[in-house]
């Protein structure tokens, strides 16, 4: 591996743990889900989760930090399951990195512009 | 429930110990939930597979959820497991840093029980160490701190074994002669001390002109062989070994023959 490979694969691996709180809130902004198809969705996004597991310890932390809250439901096929939604705290925390996220991207989009690329 | 073979049994469990030992001292993960989540996600994943379910299938899933060692953000990590993950599976240059430095502290703390064999590993890592910055053209930065005790153990004792040791025995030797076949006769213990001083300086000041010689000859591989203690030495250091040698053999001359 070459060191400007080394440097984006370090960069990449920064960005993306520090955005997938984000996109495992917004996953939930839509409604409850459970562990695994919150994984699948996250999976669907391009390079966002690379192992599937580090999605469990965040819902954890997210859990503990009174963002979501968990409940179990039964379910039709297999055993009951253990379903995540957003806490009121957990939807102003995600309207407030999403505002922050959205300013972020567009000064990055401006920069952007202004060099050219 | 799925059912498993007891071969996929048994790796399903050995990974979930694994992931038990990677989230042990997080603060704000609670490890059973997370297994839970883990084991309720294998059986969702496996749920249309055909019963058993063998290691093979079972790898494919833990595959995709990856090695729990890399599960944790750094700042969910404890300090301890974040040092020891920096050591194991950092770049080479953070391990072999860090590796010295934890080999010269367990050299300290089990001397009593022969800890000083370990100051050779240490030493080497140290090297090592050193050898990489420079294959880099990198500097050694404020990880020389780390790496200089086992380099500077290792040059105290091989310079003290080489001044002095030889030298002792040289003078020994040179003393027992001057009584037993010089003709000296010294019966008191002021000049027997004399006699054994004079002789131990005249032998170490001839040994150190000896060693000089060679120091001067061995500059090069010795400089590299404790850089960065030594980096800074110069042929004209082995002159002052040789000066420091005719000084200290004059004097032993002065102690023997001039009363």
């Amino acid at each position: 591996m070459q060191m400007s490979d080394t440097f984006f694969v370090n960069w990449t691996t920064q960005l993306r743990k520090g955005l997938l709180e984000l996109a495992i809130l917004n996953t939930l902004g839509a409604g409850p889900l459970y562990g695994y198809d919150i994984v699948r969705r996250l999976g669907d996004v391009d390079s966002l989760v690379i192992n599937e597991g580090t999605v469990y310890p965040i819902l954890s932390r997210l859990r503990n930090e009174r963002y979501v809250e968990s409940y179990i439901e039964e379910s039709s096929s297999g055993p009951p399951r253990k379903y995540y939604r957003l806490t009121t705290r957990g939807r102003e925390e995600l309207r407030r990195m999403n505002e922050h996220w959205t300013s972020l991207h567009g000064a990055i989009g401006q920069l952007r512009k202004e060099g050219g690329r | 429930m799925i059912e498993l073979t007891p071969d996929a049994k048994r790796r399903f469990d050995e990974y979930l110990q694994r992931m038990r030992v990677s989230l042990r001292g997080s603060r704000s993960i609670e490890a059973d939930e997370v297994e839970q989540n883990v084991i309720e996600h294998v059986e969702v994943a496996l749920a249309g597979a055909p019963s058993p379910i063998g290691p093979e299938r079972l790898g494919t899933v833990l595959e995709q959820l990856g090695p729990p060692e890399r599960w944790l953000p750094d700042d969910d990590r404890p300090f301890w497991r974040k040092a020891m993950d920096r050591v194991m599976t950092g770049p080479d240059d953070w391990r072999l840093a860090y590796g010295s430095l934890a080999l010269t502290l367990l050299m300290v703390i089990t001397l009593p029980i022969g800890g000083a064999l370990l100051l050779l590993p240490a030493f080497l890592m140290s090297r090592a160490y050193v050898a990489l910055m420079e294959e880099r053209g990198e500097p050694l930065g404020a990880r020389k701190w780390l790496i200089l005790p086992p380099i500077v153990f290792v040059l105290v004792l091989l310079c003290a074994g080489a001044l002095l040791a030889p030298a002792g025995a040289f003078g020994a030797i040179l003393s027992e002669v001057g009584i037993r076949d010089l003709g000296f006769d010294y019966n008191t213990r002021f000049e027997r001390g004399r006699l054994f001083l004079g002789a131990l300086s005249v032998a170490a000041g001839a040994w150190w002109i000896v060693l000089s010689g060679v120091f001067a000859m061995l500059m090069r591989p010795f400089r590299a062989l404790f850089a960065p203690v030594t980096s800074g030495l110069k042929r004209g250091h082995a002159l002052v070994l040789t000066i420091a040698g005719v000084v200290v053999a004059a004097l032993g001359a002065v102690l023997l023959f001039a009363f």
